[in-house]
């Protein structure tokens, strides 16, 4: 017998990956009692109730368990030196005289890529889970995103999917590679 | 006394039922206790909260235990008092047996 299925997944994505484990678990099983003294339908009503009315201590226990620092280090490690990196290019491209355009030479797009290749792939390797390493593989395309919006129309669209590929990629792949290489 | 080492009330209730649970304290446990002996509608999460703070003043401590089929194959925490959280627990108990003394109970209605 199983709880429902809205407020599993509500609990699972508000949780942190410790609380997360232990709560679900106690939850689990006094459902499982309620469902056997008072029903099936009192028992769903109990659970769904109890997550809805815990959802914001759970989010505070996340936010002190450290998770939110990780996300943030991981977001601004990735977005504040991409889009450094593409201000002082187009500074030094702006003070060379009769140009033609901005011309982000491959060389600069290829050295971007590489550096958030191994950002991603660090962050990734800090995570202990499989659910924070995704959130941080998310983290790290959405980072990534918005560090490419300023330069938007003036890279090639491949430079802009490789950044927005390789990051979460590398992050997924270093986690996977730690925990089961 | 150092900032930090004063209960709240809610805290002084979770150590409590820690306390009485013994060796069988487990957040669900421990909220089902208070909910029971206080008459509160409690939740699991404000509970969890209440024992990652007592935890972090060091009060309590937790252990594992390996996960059961009636907790959906989930691992369980267990607490324990350590002795900051028993002085604790005695510290309130004598500043709320000062604060009574003398008083009458049940108090009379209307404000005095």
């Amino acid at each position: 017998m199983k709880p429902p299925m809205l407020a599993r997944l509500l609990l699972l994505t508000v949780a942190g990956e410790a609380e997360g484990e232990f709560v679900a678990g106690d939850l689990h099983e006094e459902f499982l009692h309620l469902c056997a003294t008072r029903g099936r339908p009192a028992g769903n009503r109990w659970y769904a109730w109890q997550v809805v009315r815990s959802v914001v201590t759970l989010l505070g226990l996340r936010l002190r368990s450290g998770e939110a620092m990780q996300l943030a280090l991981a977001a601004l490690s990735v977005a504040v030196p991409l889009l450094l990196l593409d201000r002082l290019w187009c500074f030094v491209y702006s003070q060379i005289p009769l140009k033609d355009g901005l011309d982000r030479a491959p060389g600069f797009l290829a050295v971007n890529v590489l550096y958030v290749c191994i950002c991603s792939a660090l962050c990734g390797s800090a995570a202990r889970s499989f659910q924070r390493a995704i959130l941080i593989a998310a983290v790290t395309a959405a980072a990534a995103a918005f560090a490419l919006w300023p330069a938007a129309g003036e890279t090639p669209a491949i430079y802009v999917w490789l950044v927005l590929l390789t990051a979460p990629a590398s992050s997924l792949l270093v986690f996977t590679w730690r925990r089961f290489g | 006394m150092a900032k930090g080492e004063s209960l709240g009330e809610f805290e002084y209730l979770v150590l409590l039922a820690v306390l009485r649970l013994n060796d069988d304290a487990y957040g669900m446990r421990v909220r089902r206790e208070i909910a029971e002996r206080t008459d509160r509608d409690v939740t699991i999460g404000a509970v969890y909260a209440t024992l990652d703070r007592l935890a972090a003043k060091g009060m309590i401590r937790s252990e594992m235990s390996d996960p059961t089929p009636a907790r959906g194959g989930r691992a369980k925490r267990s607490f324990r008092l350590t002795g900051a959280g028993i002085q604790a627990v005695n510290r309130s108990r004598r500043e709320l047996e000062n604060m009574l003394e003398g008083l009458a109970f049940p108090l009379p209605r209307g404000s005095r």
